[in-house]
């Protein structure tokens, strides 16, 4: 999955002299908490409801009247993804700089956004049942061929793989997650047991 | 009293020989309520007309049943769920699924005109089966053509399926309808097919907060089944005022069914079926309408209908097996031939893990009850 298949398009977008109350209002009428700032059609920085709140906070040491630039309180320099960057690259990022959002790039325009929530979106994609399929999970040695060996054994049967998902378990295996199009994953997993993989899900029948 | 609605030509709907789905279910059913000296008395349905069908699936999906069914090649069938591992295309498959949709849709017709108050039909519970597609078994949806024609008529129908997998296509079918309440308990989706189900499936528009599912823990045992059971179905019934209740009686939910993981006994069988009739009385005049579905052990399966329809008929429940029975079908019970009607033993999980299950299926159903309530005044 791509940046550019979970990213908000187009961004809204300011200018470095919009002032501070005209980008709450924008950020409040939208819903959203992030907003590019652009200078022109180049981005120069990323201004959020946080970066606000804490410029006119009356607990601030000298708080910023509603009518200054938003240039006095962006972040400069921002960090950004591209729009062919995998999901997981930019997830990194955010998580690495503890940042809640990324411009989208494509060549030095503007194309979108993406935020923490969308890449929970993401995950719930990526995890998710969006056609009628049971679960299967199977632990496999990991090295090379294994995960093919699986992926063999679902295709010669005619099984469509919805979606599989693999982490590692351990030092020397990986524990592989599908959803495949079948209301019979019992007779599956009990045919992946007779070909000696290691299946955690759904159980053996006790008269099986 | 009830009556009975099936046709020889249900048998048709038949995937091959080591499919699952497989006719014999019904067959061993009747063949036990014979022997058990209550020979069962039925009216036969004529097939469902493709008109009917479209009540609720769509003209191209049919269009590609009938030229499978006409032992024509159709290049994109696996796009509708048709010839697939699960519902391979046989000939004569239109006819055969009709069959099914037409005594569903029959019982549904005794009921609307007061002739009849309880139905059992023997056939049906094609709960997956889509719009638009095949899926889990199912080609055509008998019960939501059924419940279609329920609610055209002006009764308002709570749909209850009881099957171990969730009944996604009834639900999605009627998910914006506020004449459809549907109630599906089964085996959570994360772990069995078809994977939806989950609690915040509460449909949608005028349909809000009566779409209501039960997701329940892998080896859920009766008592935690039927604890969740009370604490949700008579309260939607209550609040929705159902003019008929629909039952899709699937009975794969029973432990010795070798698709699923729940544990119940041929003893929870007995406790639920008779609280529905209950249900029925109170919330609905008596009017119930009861299909099969899944069920696939061919251990369990017989016994759970032939104990449904006992009950409808109140008749006495007998304890052996009859002799004839068991020998005629031993050959397909493999070495486990039942001796009773009811299961001997109860299955069982260890204490701490079956304490976990019910505490985490009360905290479903108590989720449940929170998600629907600003929807329910
Ligand atoms: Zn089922």
């Amino acid at each position: 999955m791509l940046v550019r298949d979970i990213m908000i398009t187009p961004a809204v977008a300011v200018f470095p002299e919009t002032t501070l109350r005209e980008a709450y209002r924008m950020l409040g009428e939208k819903g959203i908490r992030h907003l590019p700032v652009l200078e022109g059609t180049r981005l120069v920085g990323v201004v959020t409801d946080r970066d606000l709140r804490l410029a006119t906070s009356s607990l601030a040491a000298s708080p910023l009247p509603p009518d200054s630039p938003v240039a006095a309180v962006m972040s400069r320099d921002p960090m950004t993804a591209d729009a062919a960057d995998p999901v997981e690259d930019a997830a990194r990022v955010m998580r690495d700089r503890k940042i809640g959002c990324l411009p989208v790039m494509d060549d030095d325009r503007l194309i979108g956004i993406i935020t923490g929530l969308d890449l929970l979106d993401a995950l719930m994609r990526m995890t998710g049942v969006d056609k009628p399929s049971g679960r299967l999970e199977v632990r496999l040695p990991d090295r090379p061929g294994e995960l093919a060996r699986l992926t063999a054994f679902m295709s010669h049967r005619g099984l469509d793989i919805h979606s599989i998902l693999t982490y590692p378990d351990g030092p020397e295996a990986v524990r592989t997650v599908l959803r495949i199009g079948t209301i019979d994953s019992h007779l599956v997993a009990q045919d992946l047991r007779r070909a000696e993989f290691e299946v955690l899900w759904p159980p053996g029948k006790p008269w099986a | 009293m009830g009556v009975v609605i099936h046709h020889p030509a249900y048998s048709d709907y038949a995937f091959g020989e080591d499919h699952p789905f497989s006719p014999l279910r019904v067959r061993m059913t009747l063949d036990l309520l014979a022997e058990l000296g209550h020979p069962v008395v039925s009216i036969a349905p004529e097939p469902a007309t493709r008109e009917e069908l479209l009540s609720v699936h769509a003209d191209y999906y049919v269009r590609r049943v009938e030229r499978l069914g006409a032992g024509e090649t159709v290049p994109d069938a696996s796009s509708y769920g048709l010839g697939t591992p699960d519902t391979p295309a046989f000939m004569g498959m239109d006819e055969a699924a009709r069959w099914q949709v037409g005594g569903t849709l029959h019982g549904a017709n005794l009921i609307w005109e007061g002739r009849e108050k309880r139905v059992l039909q023997l056939g049906g519970g094609l709960h997956h089966a889509q719009r638009n597609a095949a899926s889990g078994f199912c080609i055509y949806n008998d019960l939501a053509v059924a419940i279609q024609f329920l609610i055209r008529k002006g009764l308002w129908v709570a749909y209850l399926d009881i099957d171990v997998h969730h009944g996604d296509g009834v639900q999605q079918i009627f998910y914006e309808d506020k004449r459809v309440l549907t109630l599906s308990l089964h085996e959570s989706g994360k772990f069995l097919f078809p994977g939806s189900g989950e609690v915040h499936e509460l449909g949608a528009g005028a349909g809000r907060g009566l779409k209501l599912n039960l997701p329940l823990e892998p080896l859920t045992e009766g008592d935690s089944y039927r604890e969740v059971f009370e604490a949700v179905v008579p309260a939607a019934l209550r609040q929705f005022h159902p003019g008929v209740l629909v039952v899709q009686a699937g009975a794969d939910a029973h432990a010795d069914d070798p698709l699923a993981d729940l544990l119940l006994t041929t003893h929870d069988y007995e406790a639920l079926f008779r609280r529905i009739f209950d249900l029925a009385d109170t919330y609905t005049a008596g009017r119930v309408l009861f299909t099969l579905g899944g069920g696939y052990s061919l251990h369990a399966a017989p016994r759970v209908w032939a104990l449904l329809y006992l009950l409808m008929q109140d008749l006495p429940l007998p304890g052996a097996l009859p002799q004839a029975w068991r020998e005629r079908w031993a050959g397909v019970l493999g070495g486990r031939v039942p001796q009773t009607l009811h299961d001997p033993y109860l299955p069982s999980a260890s204490l701490s893990r079956r304490e976990q299950i019910r505490h985490r299926n009360r905290q479903t159903a108590e989720r449940l009850l929170e998600a629907v309530a600003p929807h329910w005044s």
